[in-house]
Formats: structure tokens, sequence, C-alpha cells
């Protein structure tokens, strides 16, 4: 692989991944949600969208906007009994609910049109690229990156003025108890079921982004691992800032990435090397939680 | 699959669940936050265990003994390292912590041992098979070891000084320690059980069936589900909730839900609405989101003082 | 206004609140007094519908209200503080004031992008009414500092703050003067009875000084053990010898307690 391919390659991961983390930090960073399932919607984006546009023949805005709308559906419907749960059950109960997604893909191939060796386990191959066909093979990447980016552009702008508004106020109040939201008369319910809606539509709209660039999804891929990953995005990069969730992507992806080709120069296994890498991610996240609890962007103050 | 067969296999389930979900519930109960590195503990003594059986040629009962109090050493010391430093923090951010050492836990098992199945050098022993089920020696082990377990933990909760102090730490922390008890040595022991007993329920599994490094997060939802169905932080209700899981998860393929649900006639399913085999694994999901809609403090609940 | 009828809560088997009754009239400021321990707070969290009730009922302005959620309670016009006051670490002064309003257009999503316009002048608009309630409780140069690093003193008047700027007909005021600076307490005590006197509130307020409770009530309730042992105005209570006895014990028995420990 050459090295504006992997560049290119990198890049459109920390814009995928990015959306992730901006999705995430609007459930916890703000709103103090513990989302241990972000991969669910991720999952579920993916494979909306992979039906829609491969077995249902439709165009790739439609599988865009289908996928971005059965997580929001999702998040919303797994909000709306537990909205009103502590924070240590909404952690599991997140975590169960994506772990359901991944578990109904495994074992229902004909949501992806089935046939011999398709869906379930052996995953779905052959998701058809957007415009793929004005692009050749080395300036296709580019084109895609550029989608990417754009989606990345529109989550960071739809996120940001939502948390900058009276909603995003509300929901910052809520992130460290519900007293004094609810005795300030906020239905908090209902702002956190409107979050992980929210979180869900971008959450889906990074599944859709990622099936489609890669062509082939199976169950395999939206392991817990990934939520894991995007976890240490929010929390390296910096709880409670947006910005900060978009360079923590950068930081974990470049490190996730790059460390791959660790192999070529030193003797060591594929599954060590693999190992080792989410070693580092997991201390990454203890060390921040206990010498940088704000990461590496702080939250913003806003000054009147 | 016979009825008394699925009993046995149900009960087996419930006490490795049991040894699990005792551990969970404690340190939920003592420090106040839920413990997602907690199944990962368990595998870093089953990988132990697996060294000691294995390459240094222990057998299977020392090495499991000495696996486990080494898993509960490791847990003291991560707790010095890392949890302490937090005491003070809300319950959300030690949550969080403990999933970055979960998956720190789990990676480093898997760079030592690999991602491959591994087995203990144990001797296979015949299973006793009677007209009606079939049970290995093991399997009578793992039921033996659950209970004696949980009478060993009832006795140190209500007959030792260190579990009355146990007890009032959680009735009331700010008055234990107000009164003299020493809350900090009290969260050392209250760790080193918790992890060794966790310890010896995922080396039975690994028994049982066999040794992964994902083997932790494959049952952390079973876990939790039990000791939440019990009343997070309240040991009995671990138990029970094991008990209950352990039923639904081996009687939940057998179940003909047309029936149940008296749907059969209607849609005219002649071969019954079973939940398929595939779906074994979220049986347990499931019961843990239905239990939290309708109990959210858990079948025997746990009240706090204050 | 408020009228609380043979209300009863109990945690545990502890009687937190037994057969309370009592009422609260428009326009007046009702002081609610009593040890450490006997049931001022429970009340508190009861009307505002934070702790459900065992028995009893509750009407505001003729209506029942203690089935409702606590923000429908605050939304129907009964505004609380904490005792222990609620100030989240990372929400400016300012935020938490600009929190409080009623029917923030910008609290809908959709808004956000549909009517950022009108947003920007309800914002507009309540922070010209926030910094002179900032002025009022003297945060004024804080008003940019995070809630979490104000002392429980201010924490205690930016309660009082985000209450005012919340405007609801009743407010319940846990404790409003605990820990503010001796000066400023008169400024408070000023400022409450205005409130009665010139935006027609309604008071309830649980206090431990009796100086503010004589200057300040029209009508004073005194719990015992979640009893009701005595009403009526500042001056029959001081000669009552119920509270006397009540208030004596009371602090023997923390004497008591300390001791023991």
């Amino acid at each position: 692989m050459g090295i504006i391919n992997f560049l290119v390659y990198l890049a459109i991961m920390m814009a995928i991944y990015g959306i992730l983390s901006l999705s995430l930090n609007l459930q916890y960073g703000f709103t103090g949600l513990a989302n241990f399932g972000q991969v669910g919607f991720f999952c579920l984006g993916a494979y909306t969208s992979t039906t829609i546009v491969l077995v249902f023949k439709l165009p790739f805005i439609l599988g865009l906007l289908g996928g971005m709308l059965a997580s929001t559906l999702f998040g919303y419907i797994i909000a709306i009994p537990t909205a009103d749960l502590k924070e240590d059950y909404w952690a599991i109960v997140t975590l169960a609910a994506a772990e359901i997604i991944r578990i109904f893909f495994l074992n229902e191939s004909w949501v992806v049109g089935g046939g011999p060796y398709v869906g379930g386990a052996f995953g779905v191959g052959g998701i058809p690229q957007p415009l793929r066909s004005l692009f050749s093979a080395y300036t296709y990447p580019f084109f895609y990156l550029g989608i990417a980016l754009l989606c990345l552009l529109v989550a960071y702008l739809v996120i940001n003025s939502v948390t900058r508004s009276p909603f995003g106020r509300v929901i910052k109040s809520i992130r460290e108890g519900d007293n004094l939201a609810q005795a300030m008369g906020k239905d908090i319910r209902k702002f956190r079921i409107k979050v992980m809606a929210l979180g869900g539509a971008f959450g889906g709209l990074a599944g859709c982004l990622w099936a489609h660039y890669h062509g082939f999804i199976s169950p395999e891929q939206f392991l817990p691992l990934e939520t894991f990953l995007v976890w240490a995005m929010v929390i390296v990069g910096g709880k409670g800032n947006n910005k900060g969730a978009i360079l923590g992507a950068v930081i974990i992806m470049a490190f996730y990435n790059s460390t791959r080709f660790l192999k070529d120069y030193i003797p060591i296994e594929e599954v060590t090397l693999a190992s080792l890498r989410m070693v580092v991610i997991g201390v990454l996240i203890v060390a921040a939680m206990l010498f940088m609890k704000e990461g590496l962007i702080k939250e913003k103050k806003t000054i009147y | 699959m016979s009825f008394t067969q699925i009993i046995i296999n149900s009960i087996v389930r419930a006490s490795e669940l049991a040894l699990l979900s005792l551990g969970l519930t404690i340190v939920y109960d003592i420090l106040g936050f839920a413990n997602f590195a907690h199944t990962e503990f368990a595998v870093v003594g089953v990988y132990l265990a697996l060294f000691l059986n294995v390459s240094l040629g222990l057998g299977i009962v020392p090495a499991a003994i000495i696996a486990s109090v080494l898993t509960g050493i490791i847990a003291i010391f991560i707790d010095r390292g890392v949890f302490k430093k937090m005491r003070s923090s809300g319950g959300i951010i030690v949550m969080v912590t403990s999933l970055g050492v979960a998956i720190a836990l789990r990676n480093t098992v898997r760079a030592i041992w690999g991602a491959s199945a591994r087995n203990y050098s144990v001797a296979l022993e015949k299973p006793i098979i009677t007209p009606y089920f079939r049970i290995t020696p093991l399997q009578i082990w793992i039921i033996v070891i659950g209970l004696a377990a949980m009478f060993l933990f009832h006795l140190l909760l209500h007959y030792t000084k260190l579990g009355k102090a146990m007890r009032a730490v959680s009735d009331d922390p700010e008055l234990a320690q107000a009164s003299g008890i020493a809350t900090e040595s009290i969260i050392t022991y209250v760790w080193f059980i918790a992890i060794g007993f966790a310890s010896v329920g995922g080396i039975l599994i690994g028994m049982e069936t066999y040794i992964l490094p994902y083997m932790g997060f494959a049952i952390i939802v079973p876990v939790f589900c039990a000791t939440i169905m019990g009343g997070i932080g309240n040991p009995y209700g671990a138990m029970l909730g094991a008990l209950v899981l352990g039923f639904a998860e081996n009687f939940g393929l057998y179940i003909n839900f047309g029936q149940v649900l008296g749907i059969e006639k209607i849609f005219h399913i002649s071969k019954g609405l079973f939940i398929p085999t595939g779906y074994k694994p979220a049986i347990s999901f499931v019961i843990l989101i239905l239990v939290l809609l309708v109990r959210p403090r858990g079948i025997l609940g746990k009240k706090k003082a204050g | 206004m408020l009228r609380v009828e043979n209300l009863y809560k109990s945690f545990g088997g502890i009687m937190a609140l037994c057969d309370v009754s009592f009422r609260v009239e428009p326009k007046t400021i009702t002081g609610l007094i009593g040890p450490n321990g006997s049931g001022k707070s429970t009340l508190f969290n009861v009307i505002s519908g934070f702790y459900k009730k065992d028995k009893g009922d509750i009407y505001f302005e003729g209506q029942k209200i203690e089935a409702l959620q606590p923000f429908s309670i605050a939304l129907m016009g009964i505004g609380r503080t904490f005792q222990i006051s609620e100030a989240p670490q990372k929400m400016t002064v300012m935020e938490n004031l600009l929190l409080a309003p009623k029917d923030q257009i910008g609290e809908k999503i959709v808004n956000v992008f549909l009517h950022p316009s009108k947003i920007r002048e309800q914002n507009e608009k309540d922070l010209q009414k926030a910094y002179e309630i900032l002025k009022l409780v003297q945060l004024h140069d804080l008003r940019n500092e995070y809630s979490g690093n104000l002392s429980g003193g201010q924490k205690k008047l930016l309660s009082l703050g985000r209450i005012l700027m919340f405007d609801p007909s009743l407010l319940l005021l846990d404790e409003p003067t605990a820990g503010v600076n001796p000066t400023l307490i008169k400024d408070l005590v000023i400022a409450i009875k205005k409130l009665r006197d010139e935006r027609e509130k309604t008071i309830l307020l649980v206090e431990h000084n009796m100086k503010v409770i004589s200057e300040i009530c029209d009508k004073v309730i005194v719990l015992n053990f979640g009893k009701k042992i005595a009403e009526g105005t500042p001056e029959e209570i001081q000669e009552n010898e119920a509270v006397l006895e009540a208030y004596l014990s009371g602090s023997a028995r923390q004497r008591g307690a300390n001791g023991n420990s």
C-alpha cells in the first residue's frame, strides 16, 4: 500500500470515527449518559444502508438517510424505557442492546438478501460505492474522503449548535444529577430520549459511511471493541468539547492504524500486536481518567 | 433433552454465575461502582491457573487455588494504583475507568497467551449416565463448590468481625468510619474475596468448556444480569439471580412460546414457536432489560439507610 | 395557595412525616422550623414531588399535585431550592441563571435550526433579567465562574438567584441564609420581603436563624419527629412550651450523640 493510499484511508477512518466520537460525546460528554453500546448504532446504520442499497437497489443517499433513521429510532426506543435508570444500569443495558443487534444480524441472513454464503457470519460483500463508475481505482478514495469529511462537518455543525443552545444548557445540567433540571421544570426524560435519538442518527451515519467504503460488512466488525475505541477518543480528546472529540478520533485512529506496520520492523505476531495495541488503549483510558480528567481540549466556558 | 438434564445444566450454570455475581455485588455495595473489569479479573485467574497447571505441571486444584489467591492480590494492587485515587469521584467516573482496566487486562492476557482456545490438563472423567440424565464429576464439583462458596460467604457475613464491619460500611459508610471501622482495610478484603471468588468461577467455566481471552466478555452480561436481578449490592439476591438466570438460559430454548402465549392456533404454527439456538446469548440480555423495566431495583432490592 | 392534609411519609420504618396538615396563604411568608431530622426537608421533597408520599393530600391552588412529576409541579408554579445547593461543576453562574426560565424556544432541537433569531432574542431578554438578579444576590462579579467552585454561602445565593429567574408563584426556600455572610443576610431579608410585598410571591422557608424568622415570617410552623407541634405567629411560637421543649431535648439529644462517638 502506497503511503498516499494509506493516508487517505487513515483520513477516511478518522472522519468516520470522528462522527462516532461526536455522537458519544453528545451522550456522555454533555449529558452524562454512559452508552457502552455505541457500536450498536454503527452496526445498525451499516446494515440498514446495505439492505437499502444492495437489496432494494435504491440510491446511496437513501441508504444514508435510511441508516440514520433506523439508528435514530433505535436510540429513541432504547431510551424510552431506560431514561429513568441510573447511569450504571444504563451502561449495561446499552451494552446488551448493542449485542442484541449484532446477534440479530449474525442470525438473520435474509435481511441482506440471503443466498448461500451471504449474510450471517459470512458477512455481506459487494456493497455498492456511490458514483464509483466516475472515478478510477486510484482517485476514488479521494472522492470518498470528500464525502466522509462533508458528513463529519455536518455532524460537527449540528451537534455543536445543539450543545451551544438552551437545549445544550439543559443537558449539561442533567449531566451531574436530575435534581436541578427537574426543579427548573425540565422534563429530563424527554431530554435524554432526544439525546439518544440524535446521537443514534450520527452513529448510524458513521455506520453507512463505513459499509459503503469497505464494500463488505460482517457482525465480526461490530464487536464491543469498537465502542471502547470511541470511548478512548472522547476521554482522551476531551469530554464536553466537540473539537476535542474529533481530536481524540484523529489521535486514536492514527495510533491504532499506524502501529500495524510495526510488524514489518520487529518480529511480533499479528495477534500479539493487536492485543498490545488494545492494552495501550485501555491504559490510555485509565491514565486520562486519573491524570487528565478534562482530556486534551477542555470543555469550553461560555463567557458573558 | 430430558427435563432432569435441563435442570442439572441450569444448576451447574447457576453455580458458576453465583461465584461471579457475588463478587460484583459486594464491590458495588462497598465501593459504589459497577465494576466492568470484574469478569476480566476472572479471566486473569483462568490463565494464571492455566500457566500453573499446563506450563508448571501443577495439579488443577492447587493451580486453581494459587491462581485465585494471586488474582485477588493483583486486584488489590490495581485498586491501590487506580481505584483508590478516585474514592471520592462519582460512580460513573470510576465505572468508565473500570472499562479501561477491563480492556487492558483482557488484552494483556491475549498478548501473553494468544487468542486461540486452550484447555487445562485434566484427565477426562467418565460421566455418570442414568436413563434420565448424564452428569460429569466436574459438574458435581461445580455445584458443590458453588454451594460451599455461598455458605462460606454467609458465615463470613454474619459470624466474623470482617463480615459485620462490611455490613456496617454497606449500611452507612460515614457512620462506619466515624465509629472507627477502618474502611480502607475492609476494601482490601472485599477486593480479595470478590476477585478470588470470581477467579474460581472463571476456572470452573474454563474446565467445563474451554479457555479463551474473550470469555470474560462473554459472561459479563449474564453476570450483571444475575446481580441486578437480585438487587445490586445484595449478596443473597445475587445468588437468587444466578439461579433464576441459570434456569432461564437453559429452559429458554425449550419453551414453546406459541403455546405459552396461546397464539399457536391463531397463526397455525405447527412446529411450535421456539427461541432459535443462535439467540441463546441474547436470552440474558433480554431478561436484563425486562428486569430493569419491571423492577429497576431487582427482585429482592436493597434498602440503603438515609 | 398550598394546602397539605394529613401527610405521611416513612423510610424503612422510620416516620419522617406523620399526619402533617397546614395551609400557606397567598402573598405571605411562612417559616418552617424544627430540630435537625424533624422532617423539614422531607416535607419540601414531598411537596415538590421528589419523594412520593405514603398517605395524605397536597393541593396547590385547588389542584391535587401529589401524583405529578417534579418537573410538572415546578411548571405549575412551585419553585424550590435544596438544602445542599445544586451547583453543577462545569456550568458558570450565568449559565445557571439562563437555565431557569420556562418556555425557552431553544430547548427544542428543531428550533435551534429553524428559529435561531427567536432564540437569540429570548436569550437577550433573559440575559438582561439575569444581570439584574445577579446584582441583587451579589454574584455579578462571579458570573463567569463555574458554579461548582463557589463557596457554600455563594451557592445558596446562586440558588436564590436561579429561583428568581425561574419565577414561580410559590417559592420553597431550604435554608436560604445558611453559610451566607452576615452583612449580606440583611440584604437577603429585604429582598425576600420585597418578593412578597412588591411582586406578590408566596414563600415557604426552612430557616435556622430565629432572627430572620421573626423578622420576615407572617406565620411559623414547627415540626418535631415528623409531627407538627405548633403553628402561629413568630411571637406566639417563641413562647410556646412544646416548642421550647423540643429544641431543648433536641440539643440534648445531639450532645448525647456527639458524646458517644
